[in-house]
């Protein structure tokens, strides 16, 4: 308790007296904790994006007009026997333009025009996958029935590109927050180590006087996961201002995907946030102490 | 205190001490004198552990400083107080303050402190200026100051390293009187001096360094050549 008191107090000083070292290390910490928080957030937004989206991937296989009911059950038993397929829907020509028109008509459209041409659409197969990630199998076989199937539409290309973005976005991430995170580390040893210079009698009287080394040792560790703490709180208090405009804009981008901004992700990024200030700013202060106090 | 053949090299190659045997009952006054460079310093940090000897064996209360752990070292300086020619005070500290440091960082309970500092202050004529700050003492009273410091502890030696070399001839015997004092209380002196004055007056114990030798341990003055 004694030693707790004595470490808090030496600590609290030693901030005060390195004021403008200090403010700056918790500035850049601030800031290194944003873009932290950031990505967090972003990479979050686009994995439950991508996790929506791909619950939505089925494969369409667009059918020749004319080619016979019994084929066109046979292949559909077929696909339905295969391991990753959940179901099998057909679709006529007539269901097909029944649904465009209604689509049209529930946006407000005048479907009399369409009235009187010949129905172009095409009738299709709709199969449901088990596991969306799976859809090349089931692709090939369908584009294979050539004399069938006209024309399957490309699903995994698209999907493919939306998972190695993301994956491209987080190795940028990672490697741009290593960089401030090795920055800021260097700020909180810069910073504890003038600390250490300002305090060398200090520190000498207390070796001579006998204090053991924790006595030597804490207050400045302390200094460094204050600068931490207050870097961490400040940046959480700044997200939480900027939390609901950010929130807006998501669901004005994303529309009607639903991002995963809920209580979770919150208590995901106040660990992070106060973890990585924590940690970094008691490891500068160690690496400090144990490289400049002999 | 007790040391056998103790010869210390530093890695730059400078035999600092050579082969110095020296034994310190408990109780004694000793001086330590010699040129600058003869090896009063290394001595110094020999005893307190500051430094280790290259050969031989350093014993201070009977524990063998070379074969001591490095966590131990605390407790070993608790039981020595240090006394230096640039008195090392903080100068942000009052007196009190000053003197209590000395107990608050090696963790002694609130309760037991305020006795021990007053005592210091009382043993060395400074309880009138405990709330002042350094800079407001004359010399003599900061290294008072110091010497309390050192005696808050209630250490079995104190190593005074060249305590008049910034005063006054007057005030210098003033802080002698006091180390003195100390003395008779039961607590082992030992006093680095080039103060020959001083040393020749009081005949007490003299030993001697010169290139890192002792060349003289006896009881007289500070040359006995002239």
């Amino acid at each position: 308790m004694h030693f707790l008191r004595f470490s808090v107090r030496q600590s609290l000083q030693g901030l005060w007296r390195n004021r403008v070292m200090n403010i700056a290390a918790t500035v850049t910490m601030i800031l290194m904790l944003l873009m932290l928080a950031a990505l967090v957030i972003l990479i979050s937004g686009v994995e439950s994006g991508l996790e929506y989206v791909e619950s939505k991937v089925e494969v369409t296989a667009e059918l020749h007009d004319g080619v016979l009911e019994e084929r066109i059950a046979e292949l559909q038993t077929r696909v339905e026997a295969l391991a990753e397929v959940a179901s099998v829907t057909y679709t006529s020509k007539e269901e097909a333009l029944a649904a465009f028109l209604a689509a049209r008509k529930a946006e407000g459209q005048d479907t009399s025009v369409y009235t009187g041409l010949n129905n172009p659409l095409p009738a299709y197969l709709t199969v449901e996958l088990r596991n969306p990630r799976e859809s090349g199998a089931v692709t090939e076989i369908l584009r294979a029935e050539t004399g069938l199937v006209r024309f399957v539409p490309d699903q995994q290309t698209g999907i493919d590109k939306l998972v190695s973005l993301t994956s491209q976005l987080r190795n940028l991430g990672v490697v741009v927050l290593g960089f401030a995170g090795l920055t800021v580390l260097l700020i909180v040893i810069n910073s504890i180590r003038m600390a250490l210079m300002a305090r060398a009698q200090e520190i000498e009287i207390m070796r001579l006087v006998g204090a053991s080394d924790r006595y030597v040792r804490w207050p400045f560790i302390l200094e460094g996961v204050f600068i931490g703490i207050t870097g961490a709180v400040i940046t959480l208090l700044l997200l939480l201002v900027a939390s609901p405009p950010i929130s807006d804009l998501a669901s004005d981008i994303a529309g009607s995907v639903p991002l995963g901004f809920d209580s979770s992700l919150t208590l995901q990024i106040m660990g992070i946030v106060l973890g990585a200030g924590l940690g970094l700013g008691g490891l500068g202060a160690w690496i400090s102490v144990r490289t400049y106090l002999r | 205190m007790r040391l056998e053949g103790v010869t210390k090299t530093y890695p730059n190659g400078k035999q600092a001490l050579i082969e110095v045997d020296l034994v310190i009952p408990e109780g004694d006054f000793i001086f330590l004198v010699g040129p600058s460079g003869a090896g009063k310093s290394t001595l110094i940090k020999l005893l307190v552990r500051d430094e280790k000897a290259s050969e031989g064996r350093v014993e201070v209360a009977g524990h063998d400083l070379g074969r001591m752990k490095k966590r131990d070292v605390p407790r070993l300086r608790r039981r020595i107080g240090i006394v230096f020619q640039d008195f090392r005070l903080l100068p942000r500290k009052t007196v009190y303050e000053n003197v209590a440091f000395a107990l608050e960082v090696t963790g002694t309970p609130r309760k037991l402190m305020d006795p021990a500092v007053v005592r210091a202050l009382a043993l060395v004529g400074l309880t009138e200026q405990a709330r002042q700050r350094p800079n407001e003492l004359s010399g003599g009273e900061q290294q008072r100051t110091a010497i309390a410091r050192a005696m808050v502890h209630d250490p079995r030696l104190i190593i005074a390293d060249e305590p008049t070399g910034n005063l006054d001839p007057l005030i210098s015997w003033e802080i002698i009187q006091l180390l003195l004092r100390i003395n008779e209380m039961g607590t082992t002196v030992m006093m680095a001096t080039h103060d020959a004055e001083v040393v020749t007056a009081l005949r007490r114990r003299v030993v001697a360094l010169e290139d890192g030798r002792v060349v003289r341990d006896e009881v007289g003055g500070y040359h006995r050549e002239y």
